[in-house]
């Protein structure tokens, strides 16, 4: 510990930097072993450890670097306040998506399975297409590519549309209540982790007041 | 002092390697400095020191005004290097000089208790920053109860730093040939040949030159501090990061040590502890041993103004420093018994603080102003 003092430093900022992006790499994890579980029919017993020491590690995580958050404003001053606030709220929203992909397993250990469904191929390539979205938002946290982020952002919206206009549906639907709910409310868990994950993306290209927010401040992505 | 604005600051960065030359060169003015002060006194008329310092013979007038002394300047760095300034001209004696450098270090533990006044607000958050500023005040004040009669009876503290004293450079009484000194001889000569040439009376001289070197020893120690925490601002963060994920204990007492010797300023060191305190990141347990450590590393600025002095027993001064500080740590933190005693009366303190705010500020204005004018007052 004494030696952390002489010791390459890495800056403050940037630690808690590729931190967050560990963290979002953990939030994946979580969210590909609990869709697996739910859509190939994969037992949840043989998972769960799994999802439950990735949960505690994104946990952990948030919580240690909310406390390097309050030692870099200690230590630097208020120079970087909107950073550090920006990145508390970065956090929150990663350990939200964790907490959704647990959900997600929840639902799995509860007794649904989509395995052998007809409808697999649609719900597998809506998983596919969200677990790669985790991977483009952390290299959008990464590089602040504001082209990108922009596009990102779009993409989003429109997956989040989509998604909600399938728990409209499955809502409607004439299919009894024990096909049409576990779909409903599985739509509902990845429209949520879509507008985090929008959310996260907005961090890394606007302004504080201005995350989870588009056209400067009009839109709120994550309003439902 | 011209300061851009923090945009234009951010576009206009002073290299690190430019940084780091400036903070020698400040060392070195630092030393001229401590070395004026000691030619200013020594310029004077032996009744003219005399009259100066006789108010500092009883112990507790001499605690009282190092106490004083420190709350002026804020720092125990400068006040304790003025000390040793004194005590190199020959004007102050090291046994009047003990009870000054114990109060310095009493004195310094008003910067982070104002500090946690800033969090007066919000009950929980001052409850623990108040806490974490005042565990050091009850240690330093703790130590002096215990070690300062046990000096006044035996001279123990000082017979130690002199024991070292004289085996890194000699005798008291013997002039040393400190390389330092003849480095900084030269500019304090042409400071006094300066001052010279406006004035003929030697107790002015000697004022003005004593005035100089306040000026520039404060000075240069503000900015040595200011410009050492933007060098180290990663590796305290990153060792203030460790002590957070694995606890305090003695380790962070080395922590402390190192972020204060490098900073030169114990109060930089416990003043970033108190918002951490405040928010709950770090627990009185474990910032209590780096406000120990910080006691110890602020010692080095003493150390090094005696390197400036020509007597040796500047350096016991400044040795007595770091062995009180040891010592406290040895009585206080060492023995199981003690450990907890500072803790419990600041806890306690900041209990009382959080039910009546005035408390609070009563205790900082009493304790650090009211007490030690009554005490100058009755003991000079």
């Amino acid at each position: 510990m004494v030696l952390s003092f002489f010791r390459k430093p890495e800056s403050g900022l940037d630690h808690i930097a590729h931190q967050t992006i560990s963290m979002l790499g953990d939030a994946r994890h979580s969210f590909d072993l609990a869709s697996t579980v739910i859509l190939s029919g994969a037992d949840p017993k043989a998972i769960g450890a799994d999802i439950e020491a990735t949960d505690a590690r994104i946990n952990k995580a948030e919580q240690a670097l909310r406390s390097e958050l309050v030692v870099h404003v200690s230590v630097r001053g208020g120079a970087d306040i909107g950073l550090v606030l920006g990145y508390t709220l970065l956090l929150k929203k990663i350990e939200r998506i964790g907490d959704q992909a647990k959900n997600i397993f929840d639902l799995a250990a509860d007794g649904v399975s989509l395995a052998g469904a007809e409808d697999i191929d649609e719900f597998v390539a809506r998983r596919q297409e969200i677990s790669r979205m985790y991977v483009e938002a952390a290299d959008l946290l990464a590089s602040q590519d504001a082209i990108a982020a922009k596009d990102f952002l779009k993409r989003s919206l429109a997956l989040n549309a989509a998604c909600g206009a399938k728990v409209l549906e499955y809502m409607h639907s004439d299919q009894p209540g024990s096909w049409a709910v576990p779909r409903a409310i599985l739509y509902r868990y990845w429209k949520r982790i879509v507008a985090n994950l929008a959310g996260i993306v907005t961090a890394a290209i606007e302004p504080l007041q201005n995350i989870d927010y588009l056209d400067d401040g009009a839109t709120d992505i994550t309003d439902d | 002092m011209l300061k851009l604005p923090p945009a234009l600051a951010r576009f206009f960065p002073v290299p690190r390697p430019v940084r780091a030359v400036l903070v020698f060169l400040l060392i070195y003015v630092f030393l001229i400095g401590v070395s004026s002060l000691e030619n200013g006194i020594k310029v004077m008329g032996a009744d003219t020191q005399a009259s100066l310092f006789s108010n500092v013979d009883h112990p507790l007038a001499g605690l009282f005004i190092g106490i004083l002394g420190t709350v002026l300047v804020q720092s125990s760095s400068a006040s304790t290097s003025v000390i040793v300034g004194l005590v190199a001209s020959g004007a102050l004696g090291v046994d009047d000089a003990v009870p000054m450098i114990m109060g310095a270090n009493i004195g310094t533990t008003v910067t982070n208790t104002l500090v946690s006044l800033g969090h007066v607000r919000q009950s929980n958050e001052f409850k623990r920053a108040f806490a974490a500023a005042t565990v050091h005040d009850f240690f330093n004040v703790m130590a002096v109860a215990i070690l300062l009669p046990v000096e006044l009876a035996t001279g123990w503290l000082s017979t130690v730093a002199e024991w070292i004293s004289d085996r890194l450079v000699g005798s008291a009484g013997s002039e040393w040939e400190s390389p330092i000194k003849k480095w900084v001889k030269e500019p304090v000569g042409w400071l006094q040949d300066g001052l010279n040439t406006f004035v003929d009376n030697d107790n002015l001289l000697g004022t003005l030159m004593v005035a100089v070197g306040l000026v520039i020893v404060l000075a240069s120690l503000i900015f040595i501090t200011k410009n050492m925490k933007t060098l180290i601002a990663e590796r305290v963060e990153q060792s203030m990061n460790a002590i957070l994920g694995r606890g305090g204990g003695f380790v962070a007492i080395i922590v402390g040590l190192l972020i204060t010797v490098a900073v030169q300023s114990s109060s930089i060191t416990t003043s970033i502890l108190i918002p951490m305190a405040a928010a709950g990141v770090i627990k009185l347990k474990n910032a209590y041993p780096v406000t120990l450590g910080a006691n110890v590393g602020t010692t080095i600025t003493a150390l090094l103004a005696a390197l400036a002095a020509s007597r040796p027993e500047a350096l016991t001064v400044g040795l007595v420093h770091t062995v009180f500080n040891v010592a406290g740590i040895v009585i206080l933190y060492v023995i199981p018994l003690m450990r907890p005693v500072p803790i419990l009366l600041a806890e306690k303190l900041a209990d009382l603080a959080v039910r009546n705010r005035m408390i609070a500020v009563g205790y900082v204005v009493g304790a650090f102003i009211v007490v030690p004018l009554i005490g100058v007052a009755i003991f000079r």
